[in-house]
């Protein structure tokens, strides 16, 4: 792997049954930027980030990733819950945030590794779990900030726009100081100003916050305005990598994309 | 979880601020105080009204086994607390918590009665031991889920039962064991008066040492495994983990209600830790209101304190057999039916009504004039 590497995915596949939802499939996104997965309906992209993220475990291939002190870790060698220690963590296509809790709550969950103190602490209220509560609080509350939703932090997350959730799933991955995000789908069912919005977002988030992010999306105008490079596959397997342009270009993926012209 | 009036406030009013400086200042403030303040106040005052009536009932203004009922309540509440925890929070239900419960009240028994242990160490070790083996219980039987794990805690109660039946050198069999009230430090023998203060004070000290938790990362970690478990793991939430700490909650909670049920009623017999009483549990959480503090407190008192208290009081249907369950099965019911979130939320929705009506009634004022 090479130094300015972030993720390198090796010779990746994985099969249900006959069906091969991914097919020798490599890629590797750099340091810094934001690198998007494209790809027809059951290309396998969400099944990429499932590997990613060990929700699936590869059939073949290792996924290397140059965690958060810079030392390049087997993902696949981690049990699921232990990939976020890392520095990577993920959104879902299907919003899975908590609806009984309120939207600072949901963000608190995300900074879940951070915090210290186990249940006897919390329970007595010690000072430093007092304190550790109170940082994580601020640090959501600038979150919130930034996401421009802070007036709505005590509201329950049940009946809130889509915009909102998507924003808050948004927000949740940026708890745990990440260094690598994955994004299912940020802009799916959001209106044409919220995708605006979204891709400014997601933008700042490199810029300011430094992370990587790696998404997965539909909206080709997003992915056109933000994506500084371009994977796309179909059928598991890897269509062509390169710019914007360079996708666009492309002849497999056209053909992918709008079917064979003679 | 509810939101307070104070910090529902101090939002809206930050609102009406609108844009002069005073009005921003205020909107930072507000962000700033986000977290509600713990309801120590409450709890304690709660308390201090329970510690009041044993002293209410010297003075003959309540009879005497009201107080035997409302200690009940008390450590039935403890166990609906933990229950709380494990059904309300992190969505696990567990039918064995009368064998844990016996489990502990057996144990105190004959730590203190046989082996003269002093009580606060029976306590101790009374609530460890059902623990470690509620663990050992919990890493085996987790794996299962919804009504599985309903099944095979309700395995593991009845052997319990079983074994209460059989292990006569500490049970005492179908005799039942007797205990003696509470002797604190060798000296301060506790009388029921006594007794009743003492679980009054654990009680109070369980609710704000839950109520802690609960809004803590240990909360957040149960809630969101029971809301999404993908989102959990995501997360970094190790879902074993949490279901053991929320199993292990709810056993330690048990076995504390049977430390204090065995010291205050001063008897135990083996065919009391059955299924009835784990079910009775569940409804003190389900008519109480699940994912709440105060919720278990009333509903023990619902089911446990009612039929003792008024509807055995009434003429003819007072002596059916069995109307306690009748009582309890049809408020289930209703309770599910119509009101879902449990009856401790009646009084926010009333005091909720109540402000509507008012403030409807101030805008049709100046119009009938």
């Amino acid at each position: 792997m090479e130094k300015n590497n972030c993720l390198q995915v090796n010779d990746l596949s994985i099969a249900f049954g006959g069906i091969k939802a991914i097919d020798h499939l490599s890629f590797t996104v750099n340091q810094g930027e934001i690198y998007g997965l494209i790809g027809p309906n059951g290309a396998g992209k969400t099944t990429v980030f499932n590997c990613i993220t060990q929700f699936y475990k590869a059939d073949h291939g290792d996924i290397q990733f140059s965690n958060r002190h810079g030392k390049v870790v087997n993902l696949n060698k981690k049990v699921t819950h232990q990939v976020i220690h890392e520095g990577l963590v993920r959104s879902f296509q299907n919003i899975e945030l908590i609806k009984d809790m309120s939207l600072i709550d949901n963000l608190l969950v995300g900074a879940h590794i951070e915090y210290k103190s186990g249940i006897i602490a919390t329970g007595f209220r010690t000072k430093k779990a007092k304190r550790e509560e109170e940082m994580q609080r601020e640090k959501a509350v600038k979150i919130l900030k930034f996401l421009k939703i802070e007036d709505k932090a005590n509201s329950h997350i049940g009946g809130q726009p889509y915009g909102v959730l998507k924003k808050v799933e948004l927000g949740r991955t940026l708890m745990s100081d990440p260094k690598l995000i994955l994004l299912d789908e940020p802009a799916a069912g959001l209106n044409d100003h919220e995708t605006e919005d979204m891709s400014n977002l997601l933008k700042e988030i490199r810029d300011e916050y430094g992370c990587t992010i790696l998404l997965v999306e539909h909206d080709m105008r997003l992915v056109m305005d933000v994506c500084d490079r371009i994977c796309a596959i179909s059928f598991g397997k890897k269509l062509g990598e390169g710019t914007c342009l360079e996708i666009q270009q492309n002849k497999d993926v056209q053909e992918a994309y709008l079917g064979k012209g003679d | 979880m509810r939101k307070s009036g104070e910090e529902r406030r101090e939002i809206d009013g930050s609102k009406r601020g609108g844009s002069d400086v005073n009005g921003i200042e205020k909107k930072e403030k507000g962000l700033k105080v986000i977290e509600k303040k713990p309801p120590y106040k409450a709890y304690l005052l709660f308390g201090l009204f329970l510690i009041l009536l044993p002293t209410a009932q010297k003075m003959g203004l309540i009879g005497s086994a009201t107080i035997t009922v409302l200690g009940t309540v008390i450590f039935y509440a403890i166990v609906g607390i933990g229950m709380n925890v494990l059904l309300g929070y992190s969505g696990l239900i567990s039918l064995g918590t009368a064998g844990f419960m016996g489990m502990g009240a057996y144990m105190s028994a004959y730590l203190t009665a046989d082996l003269n242990l002093p009580f606060l160490l029976s306590i101790v070790v009374s609530v460890s031991i059902p623990l470690v083996i509620g663990l050992v219980i919990g890493l085996i039987s987790l794996r299962l889920a919804g009504y599985y794990l309903a099944i095979a805690t309700l395995a593991v109660s009845e052997i319990f039962r079983q074994v209460f039946i059989e292990f006569e050198a500490v049970t005492n069999g179908f005799s039942g064991k007797n205990a003696a009230y509470p002797k604190l430090f060798g000296i301060i023998q506790f009388d029921r008066q006594l007794t009743f203060i003492f679980m009054v004070a654990v009680l109070i000290g369980l609710m704000i040492f839950t109520y802690n938790f609960i809004h803590s990362r240990t909360g957040r970690a149960l809630l969101t495994m029971r809301g999404s478990e993908a989102a959990a793991q995501a997360m970094g939430i190790n879902l074993l983990r949490y279901k053991l700490t929320a199993f292990g909650i709810a056993t330690a909670y048990a076995a504390i209600g049977g430390v204090l049920y065995v010291h205050f009623i001063r008897f135990a017999y083996p065919s009391g830790w059955n299924l009835m009483l784990s079910l009775q549990i569940l409804a003190v959480i389900v008519i109480g209101g699940m994912q709440t503090i105060e919720g278990p407190i009333l509903g023990s008192f619902i089911v446990f304190g009612v039929p003792e208290l008024i509807l055995k009081q009434l003429p003819v249907i007072g002596n059916v057999d069995g109307l306690a369950y009748v009582f309890t099965g049809v408020l289930i019911v209703v309770v599910i039916m119509f009101y879902p979130n449990g009856m401790i939320r009646l009084g926010n929705d009333i005091k909720k009504l109540w402000k509507k009506g008012r403030k409807h009634g101030k805008e049709q004022l100046p119009a009938s004039e």
